[in-house]
C-alpha cells in the first residue's frame, strides 16, 4: 500500500502578471494532463434581450484565434489526440483542455488565444448561431427544459437573471450578431479569472508557459461587477402547466429560494439537500416516490448556491396520471423533513458519504483541476481539503432543522409540470 | 504504464482481474454478467434490466434501501447497467473499504429476494423510465432502426424491453431469469485500485469461493441472415427538428474486421473515449462527417459509432438535420462519404491520427481506476480482458487498404437500414 495526500494543498499558486491565478498541481501517475479555467462573466452580466449571449460567445472563442481558423484549431489538436474548448455559463465563462503532457504548450498557446484573440469569422458565427438555435428549437421541446424555465419565470422577477436558461432562447439568440459578441468579449477579464493546470507537469515550467501566452493579456479596468437583482420572497404558491403534443412523461419541478455559496447556513443546506433528496437513491424524495410508491425512475433534489441565491428545488420525471400524486409526495417529504429534521442515522450517513467520497473526486486530473477551481472560486483556501471533514463533522442537527425550516416552506413555494396535455396518457397505476 | 492485470479462476467458475493501481486511495469492484437483452426470449424483452434492477431490492441480509445507504455512508458511488451483450454492478471506494463492494456483491449474486411487492413497485418505475426515453424522438427512431435491421436475432428490441412485455411480466420468470444467469460461472469479478493482490484475492475467495456454480447456460443461438435488400423506416410525431440513421449490420468484436471497421468509424467521426462515462478527448470535429455534413451548414451534428459487440450488430451513421434541409439531403451526404472511402480509400495521415488518438484515450481512461475495470470487464464478457492489451496493436496493423475493403464489403446497400424522423404539423408550445 501506498501512502496519499490530498495533495491539493500542496499544489502551487502563482499569480499571473495580469492577475489571472495559476494553479498547478503536480500528478505524475498519468502521462496525461487536464486544464481548466474559468473568467468571472457569464449570463448573469447579460440583459434579458440578450438572453444566450454568454453561452454563445463562450462557443465562439473556438471559431476562429488568433492566426489560426476554427479548422486549424481542432485539426492541430485533435490530430495530437488533445481537446481545447471553451462555453459561457451562468456565472463565468469556462475554457478547458485535456492533452497528453508533451502537447500541453500547443493547448496552452490555443487557449490563450481563444480567450485574448479571438477573431469571431461572422461566416463561423452564422454557422454556430444555426446550430445553438436547432439545439434551443430540440430543448424548448424537451419537458425538463420546459419545467425547469417556467420554474426560473416563477421563483425570480424578470430582471432577475436567475430568471432565465443561461442557454437563452430562439426569440432572442436569433437576433445576436457578431457584434454582439465582440462587446460581450470586451468585458473578458483576467482578473478575478483563475486556470488549474493537473498532470505530469513541473509547475515551474507549468508558470513560466502561462506567463508566456496568458500573462501578457491585459485589460483596462475591473471585472464587469455583479449587481444582482433583489428577489422578493415568495408569498404564495405558483403553479404553471406547460402541456406538450407528443410527450409520454411529465416533469415536474417544486422549488423555493435558496441561499449564497457564502451563507453562513451553505453547509447546513447542503448537507439538508443531501438527505432530502440525494443520499442513495434520491434520499427520502427517491425512497418515498420511486421506492415506496414507484411512480418515477429518477426523483431528487437540487441545490444550487453560488452568487445570488440559485433555486433549492426537487425534480421527479412521471407519468401524466401520476402528477398530482407525486407533488403531493414530495411536499409531504418536505414538510415532514422540516419538522422532525433529520434523524441521527441519516445524519451520521450524509457527514460519512461527504467526507469519504472526498478522495473520489481527486482521482483524475479532472477531478483535481475541478476541485482547485471551485477552492479559488470560493476562496476557501487550499487547505479547504483537509479542514472539510472538521467543516462538515461542526454542522449541527439543530443547524440543519433550523436551516431547513428557514428555507423549505411548503405554504410558499412554485411548481411547474411539462408534459402531455391533461387529458393524454395513460395511467400505469402502481 | 499500467500494472499487470492478474487472472484467477476460482473453483466455481468464476474469474477473477485483479489490477493493482496507486495513484489515488481508491478502489473499484465490478461484477460483470454475461446476460444482456440478446438473451432474452420473445415476449419477455427487458427481463435483463429487470432483474438488475431487482438487486438493489435487497436480501434477507442487506434489506432495500441499506445497501445504497451502506456504500454512501463508506463514501462511495455506484451504479449497474444492462446492455444488449452484458450487465454490469460497480462499487467505487476509499481504497480501505472496498471489502464491501465485495460483500454486496456476493450476497446479491445470490441472495436477491424478487419481494413479490417490490417486483410490483419497480414494474412502474422502470414504465416511467421506459416513458422518459420516449419523450425524445431520437428514441423512436432509434428503436425502428434496430427493429428493422434484426429479423431473427434479439438485437432487433430495445435493452428496457416493450411496455407490454413489462406489464405482464411475472415474478417467477424474473426470478427463474435470474436463477439461471446469476451464477459465479458466468460472472466476472474485476478489481483495480489501491490494493494488495494477494490480500485482495483472500478476501475475494472469502465471499465467492462458496458459492455454488451453477448448470450449463443457455445459448443464444439466433443468427441474422445476410440482408438481401436495403429496409428502409420514416417515423413521424411530433418533434423539433428531422434525423437521420443508417445502420449496415457489421462484424462482431471477435471478427478479424473489427479492427479495421473500428479504424474506419474513427476516420469519419474520430476516435471516441473508450469509457462509457466519457471523459476523453473530443475528437471529431476534424474528422470528415463533421466536415462533410456540419461545417457546410447541412446537419447539426453528424456521428458514426461502431461498438464492441458479442453477435454482429449495427454500424451507423446519425445526424441532426438543419432547419433549411432535408433528411433526403442529409442522408445523400452521408452515403456520400462513405461512398468516398470505398472508391478513394482513405490517408496515411488520417490512420496516424486515428493511433495517436486512441493512445490519447486509453490514456485519458486510464487516470480513473472505475474507468480501467470497465474495459477489462467489458472486453472480458465480450471476448478476452487481453484484448485491451492487444487492441492498440491491432489498430496500428490496419492498412489504408483494409478500411477501404471493409468499407466497400459490409457497407453496401443490401446491408442497409435507413431511417428518418419527420416532425409532423401537431402544436407544440415553443
Amino acid at each position: 500500500m501506498s501512502t496519499h495526500r490530498s495533495g491539493i494543498a500542496g499544489a502551487t499558486r502563482h499569480v499571473l502578471a495580469n492577475g489571472m491565478v495559476a494553479l498547478i498541481q503536480r500528478n505524475p501517475t498519468t502521462p496525461t494532463v487536464s486544464v481548466r479555467g474559468e473568467l468571472r462573466i457569464g449570463a448573469v452580466h447579460e440583459p434579458a434581450s440578450q438572453s444566450g449571449l454568454a453561452v454563445f460567445t463562450g462557443a465562439a472563442l473556438i471559431r476562429g484565434a488568433g492566426e489560426r481558423s476554427y479548422q486549424q484549431i481542432v485539426a492541430e489538436t485533435e490530430a495530437r489526440g488533445c481537446s481545447v474548448n471553451a462555453g459561457g455559463g451562468l456565472h463565468s465563462s469556462g475554457f478547458g483542455a485535456k492533452a497528453l503532457t508533451e502537447d500541453l504548450p500547443l493547448v496552452i498557446e490555443i487557449l490563450a488565444d481563444m480567450l485574448a484573440r479571438p477573431t469571431f469569422p461572422a461566416h463561423e458565427v452564422e454557422k454556430l448561431r444555426a446550430q445553438f438555435l436547432l439545439g434551443l428549437r430540440e430543448s424548448e421541446q424537451e419537458t425538463g427544459t420546459q419545467a425547469s424555465r417556467a420554474a426560473r419565470e416563477l421563483l425570480y422577477p424578470p430582471e432577475h437573471p436567475y430568471s432565465r436558461l443561461s442557454s437563452g432562447s430562439v426569440a432572442t439568440v436569433q437576433d445576436l450578431g457578431r457584434d454582439d459578441l465582440l462587446r460581450f468579449h470586451e468585458g473578458y477579464h483576467p482578473a478575478g479569472g483563475a486556470v488549474a493546470v493537473v498532470g505530469d507537469v513541473e509547475p515551474a515550467a507549468v508558470i513560466e508557459l502561462l506567463e508566456q501566452y496568458l500573462g501578457g493579456w491585459a485589460r483596462p479596468g475591473e471585472p464587469p461587477a455583479l449587481d444582482l437583482a433583489p428577489v422578493p420572497p415568495l408569498e404564495t404558491i405558483r403553479r404553471r402547466d406547460i402541456p406538450m403534443a407528443g410527450k409520454v412523461q411529465s416533469d415536474l419541478i417544486w422549488a423555493v429560494h435558496g441561499l449564497r455559496r457564502s451563507d453562513p447556513d451553505f453547509y447546513a443546506a447542503m448537507l439538508a439537500n443531501m438527505i432530502l433528496g440525494r443520499l442513495g437513491l434520491g434520499g427520502r424524495l427517491g425512497e418515498n416516490v420511486r421506492e415506496k410508491q414507484g411512480m418515477a425512475y429518477y426523483c431528487y433534489s437540487g441545490l444550487e448556491a453560488d452568487v445570488g441565491t440559485g433555486p433549492w428545488s426537487a425534480v421527479a420525471g412521471v407519468n401524466p396520471a401520476n402528477v398530482e400524486r407525486a407533488i403531493a409526495a414530495v411536499l409531504h417529504e418536505v414538510a415532514q423533513f422540516v419538522a422532525e429534521g433529520p434523524t441521527e442515522q441519516e445524519l451520521a450517513d450524509a457527514r460519512s458519504y461527504l467526507t469519504g467520497s472526498m478522495v473520489l473526486g481527486l482521482e483524475t486530473n479532472d477531478g483535481i483541476a475541478g476541485t482547485l477551481l471551485a477552492i479559488e472560486r470560493y476562496g476557501l483556501g487550499l487547505d479547504f481539503v483537509e479542514r472539510y471533514p472538521a467543516i462538515i463533522e461542526g454542522v449541527s442537527r439543530e443547524q440543519i432543522v433550523e436551516t431547513a425550516r428557514r428555507y423549505l416552506t411548503t405554504d410558499r413555494y412554485v411548481l411547474a409540470v411539462a408534459g402531455p396535455p391533461a387529458s393524454g396518457g395513460e395511467g400505469t397505476g402502481a | 504504464m499500467s500494472a499487470p492485470v492478474e487472472a484467477h479462476t476460482l473453483p466455481n467458475g468464476m474469474l477473477v482481474l485483479t489490477r493493482e493501481a496507486h495513484s489515488a486511495p481508491v478502489a473499484t469492484s465490478w461484477v460483470w454478467y454475461r446476460v444482456g437483452s440478446r438473451n432474452e426470449p420473445s415476449g419477455q424483452t427487458g427481463i435483463s434490466h429487470w432483474v438488475e434492477h431487482m438487486l438493489f431490492k435487497g436480501t434477507p441480509s442487506v434489506p432495500r434501501g441499506e445497501f445504497d445507504r451502506l456504500i454512501a455512508r463508506n463514501g462511495g458511488t455506484f451504479n449497474g447497467f444492462t446492455w444488449i451483450d452484458y450487465t454490469a454492478y460497480y462499487e467505487t471506494l476509499p481504497a480501505d473499504r472496498i471489502e464491501i463492494g465485495l460483500r454486496i456483491e456476493a450476497d446479491r449474486m445470490v441472495n436477491a429476494l424478487f419481494d413479490p411487492p417490490e417486483v410490483e413497485s419497480e414494474r412502474t418505475v422502470i414504465i416511467s423510465e421506459l416513458e422518459g426515453y420516449a419523450n425524445y424522438p431520437e428514441t423512436w427512431l432509434d428503436e425502428a432502426v434496430k427493429a428493422i435491421a434484426f429479423t431473427a436475432h434479439p438485437y432487433h428490441h430495445p435493452v428496457i424491453g416493450y411496455k407490454s412485455d413489462l406489464l405482464a411480466m411475472t415474478r417467477e420468470e424474473l426470478y427463474s431469469y435470474y436463477q439461471t444467469f446469476y451464477t459465479p460461472n458466468n460472472a466476472v469479478l474485476v478489481l483495480v485500485g489501491d490494493f494488495d493482490t494477494d490480500v485482495m484475492l483472500r478476501t475475494v475467495e472469502g465471499y465467492f469461493a462458496d458459492l455454488p456454480a451453477g448448470p450449463a447456460l443457455p445459448r443464444t443461438r439466433a443468427v441474422e441472415p445476410e440482408p438481401q435488400g436495403e429496409r428502409r423506416v420514416i417515423i413521424r410525431r411530433p418533434g423539433p427538428a428531422e434525423y437521420v440513421q443508417i445502420g449496415y449490420l457489421a462484424p462482431d468484436c471477435r471478427s478479424k474486421d473489427f479492427a479495421p471497421m473500428a479504424v474506419l468509424d474513427a476516420v469519419l467521426s474520430g476516435a471516441r473515449s473508450l469509457n462509457f462515462m466519457g471523459g476523453g478527448a473530443q475528437t471529431n470535429r476534424s474528422a470528415r462527417l463533421y466536415r462533410a455534413l456540419v461545417e457546410t451548414g447541412l446537419a447539426a451534428s453528424a456521428y458514426s459509432s461502431y461498438l464492441p459487440t458479442r453477435d454482429p450488430f449495427l454500424f451507423e451513421l446519425s445526424a441532426t438535420v438543419s432547419a433549411d434541409h432535408t433528411a433526403a439531403e442529409v442522408e445523400g451526404a452521408l452515403l456520400r462519404e462513405v461512398d468516398k472511402i470505398q472508391q478513394e480509400g482513405v490517408a496515411a495521415d488520417e490512420l496516424a491520427r486515428v493511433l495517436k488518438q486512441v493512445r490519447a484515450q486509453v490514456a485519458y481512461s486510464g487516470e480513473s481506476v472505475t474507468g480501467q475495470a470497465m474495459q477489462l470487464g467489458m472486453w472480458e464478457v465480450l471476448d478476452s480482458y487481453r484484448r485491451t492489451e492487444s487492441l492498440l496493436d491491432e489498430l496500428a496493423a490496419v492498412t489504408a487498404d483494409d478500411v477501404r475493403r471493409v468499407a466497400r464489403q459490409y457497407l453496401t446497400e443490401r446491408r442497409r437500414v435507413v431511417g428518418h424522423f419527420v416532425p409532423t404539423d401537431e402544436e407544440s408550445p415553443a
